[in-house]
């Protein structure tokens, strides 16, 4: 084992989070924040499984993942910004509900094989060493990532849409002073979320194991919250932390194949202790690159 | 507390609709759930016809609802007394669940020949400290690192559930267990007394019930439970009146740890007797649920813990009379749960 197969497998491992971080980015830009991450990529992970079982097309069913994810942000969407519901309450219950719906649904998809996504080697870029190994012999949902990463950093940062979103997040006066309805760009922007989302929970069940198990994700749903505060709202700095989250679950399998007599469960926890750390280190200075319109949930004033 | 808040332009909804809620809240998600029935299958009628007979049929079946019932209030107080303080702690989960692991490591390795009136006592202390210890990781992450405990107690419920299976996988790992992971079991001396030999009812009822108004108490009646409010209502409020708020904050989530602790000491006391890697699963998250439906109302929340101990019991039923999973409960309990916060907050208690 070494450096290269411990930064593909941190690859392999983080891309799902860095899919739900990058949804939960989006939605929190706009003003809102989604705890039902975790029950969009369940979603994401079911859906997608389910049609890739009865298409055998993996893209389809990352589709079909995608709008799994949509539909359960949407339930979001409408408790949140239609009811005026407490975002934190709705997002949980938004996860509650979709681990009892894909353990109901996904009964019959346990022990199911299917053909998912498997790695591409890209001709030439491959070959080159230390980084063609690391970056260029994943699967497609993987290379779709890291091409998203800086695709959304262009949408938010330098169009005129990522301005609208960004602003519904800050100052929602000024968003509908200028004629736009700060409601219904939220809608867009949990759903998109929501989308992207799904397809993180896609690519753990379709192309990082080829499974579905009941509850698959483990909080890696929750994990992608904090790192978009890690992240302090920046794609790039989600993707540094979907990858530290992932390194430290490639690590786990290193250490568990080299035969060392360490307790899998101490292993398994290490990347959730890694996520605490990284958040308590940045937190204090992350808060002052929060979008306006999440201090209020943030600071408990939208609680009680 | 709702002369602090901005007055809300809901106020004014017609008079049909605040008489209508309470009885949507219950009725929509059980249509709801019923046509989610009828597409597995399953006749909607008759299955809540068993689970009414199930939980209400006969003293076991209502003992049983008791019985589930008392750690979710316990967890349910969790999530109120910190919701009062504007906090949202969703860790009674994994304050339940190191709470257990704290008395079941002490019950079983240090008090086994203790009697069982000093025992009990201070297994519910350990129980306690367990829990406020795990709850103190996201309340010092709070003050110190101005980290949303949301987020850090969901975090840390993953954390506990580990922690809990690398325990019973090896230190606490019953010798005689053939490979099972479970603890050694509690002393007898040790178990909380049941009430009847006509079902499994024991003292930890009483316990719940009494923290339940020790909390009430605690909120409505006293200078401190005045200031929790007033920190939960306004943040800058609180601060102009001089109030220490993250100091409250912080304490205030410690209690709520070690009311999730001692949820924990009674599910091993009174219940399982042993630790396993499943022990108290799901209880804070449903706890959570049952503060949520009662408005965070620290006594409304025994009802609320009644009504899903209720679902939870004949869950169980739903699994043998129907072939449904268990875990359809849980789509049911959801939808009640999505059904309270479209309606919105009725009343700021």
């Amino acid at each position: 084992m070494n450096g290269i197969d411990i930064g593909t497998g941190a690859i392999r491992a983080g891309t799902s989070v860095l899919y739900a971080s990058l949804g939960e980015l989006i939605a929190e830009r706009a003003g809102v924040v989604n705890l039902g991450t975790e029950g969009c990529m369940l979603g994401g992970a079911l859906g997608a499984f389910a049609v890739t079982v009865w298409s055998g097309n993996p893209w389809l069913g990352a589709l079909a993942g995608g709008i799994s994810g949509s539909v359960l942000a949407l339930i979001h969407a409408f408790l949140v910004i239609t009811r005026k519901a407490n975002a934190l309450a709705s997002g949980l219950t938004v996860m509650f509900f979709a681990i009892g719906l894909t353990s109901f649904l996904g009964r019959g998809f346990v022990n199911k094989q299917i053909h998912g996504f498997e790695p591409i080697s890209i001709p030439l870029l491959s070959k080159i060493p230390f980084l063609g190994p690391l970056l260029f012999q994943h699967d497609g949902l993987t290379y779709l990532s890291m091409l998203l990463v800086p695709t959304l950093w262009f949408l938010l940062f330098k169009t005129r849409l990522g301005v609208i979103l960004r602003a519904t997040g800050e100052r929602e006066e000024v968003v509908y002073t200028y004629g736009f309805s700060p409601k219904w760009i939220r809608y867009g922007a949990v759903m998109a979320g929501g989308f992207l989302t799904g397809i993180g929970g896609a690519q753990l069940s379709t192309a990082y194991t080829h499974t579905w198990v009941e509850n698959m994700t483990q909080g890696k749903g929750i994990v992608a919250v904090a790192l978009v505060i890690f992240a302090a709202w920046k794609p790039a700095r989600a993707m540094l932390g979907a990858y530290l989250f992932g390194g430290a679950q490639a690590l786990q399998l290193v250490v568990q194949q080299q035969g060392y007599e360490i307790s899998p469960f101490l292993l398994f926890m290490t990347p959730y202790v890694i996520t605490l750390l990284a958040l308590f280190l940045v937190a204090r200075k992350q808060r002052s690159q929060m979008p306006e319109g999440l201090s209020k949930v943030f600071n408990g004033a939208g609680g009680g | 507390m709702s002369i602090l808040l901005p007055v809300e332009r809901r106020m004014g909804k017609p008079k049909w609709e605040v008489m209508l809620a309470p009885a949507l809240v219950v009725l929509a998600p059980l249509l709801a759930f019923a046509l989610f029935l009828l597409a597995s299958g399953v006749n909607p009628i008759t299955l809540y016809g068993t689970m009414l007979k199930s939980t209400f049929g006969d003293w076991y079946g209502f003992g049983e609802v008791v019985i589930k019932a008392t750690p979710f209030i316990l967890t349910a107080l969790a999530a109120s007394l910190p919701a009062k303080a504007g906090m949202i702690n969703v860790g009674g989960e994994g304050q339940l669940a190191i709470g257990a692991l704290a008395v079941t490591a002490v019950g079983v390795y240090l008090l086994p020949s203790v009697p069982g009136w000093i025992g009990v006592p201070i297994l519910v202390l350990v129980g306690a400290l367990g829990g406020a210890l795990w709850a103190s990781v996201a309340a010092i992450g709070k003050v110190k690192g101005k980290m949303n405990e949301t987020i850090t107690t969901l975090l840390l419920n993953y954390i506990a559930y580990f922690t809990i299976g690398f325990f019973v996988h090896s230190l606490l790992k019953d010798p005689a267990s053939f490979n099972w992971p479970f603890s050694k079991e509690l002393a007898g001396q040790l178990r909380l007394l049941t009430f009847s030999s006509a079902s499994r009812v024991h003292v930890g009822i009483g316990i719940a019930l009494i923290l339940a108004a020790i909390v009430w108490f605690l909120i409505t009646q006293t200078r401190l439970g005045f200031r929790i409010r007033v920190v939960g209502g306004n943040v800058l409020a609180a601060k102009r009146a001089g109030l220490k708020d993250t100091k409250i904050q912080f304490w205030v989530l410690i209690a709520a740890g070690a009311i999730a602790g001692i949820a924990g000491m009674i599910e091993i006391t009174g219940i399982e007797g042993r630790l396993r890697p499943t022990t108290g699963m799901n209880y804070g998250y449903l706890g959570f649920l049952a503060s949520w439906m009662a408005w965070n109302h620290p006594l409304w929340l025994i009802a609320t813990s009644f009504i899903i101990g209720m679902i939870s019991v004949a869950g169980n039923s739903l699994e043998m009379n129907s072939g449904l999973p268990a875990s359809s409960v849980q789509i049911l309990m959801a939808l009640v749960l999505f059904a309270i916060l479209a309606v919105g907050r009725r009343k700021q208690a």
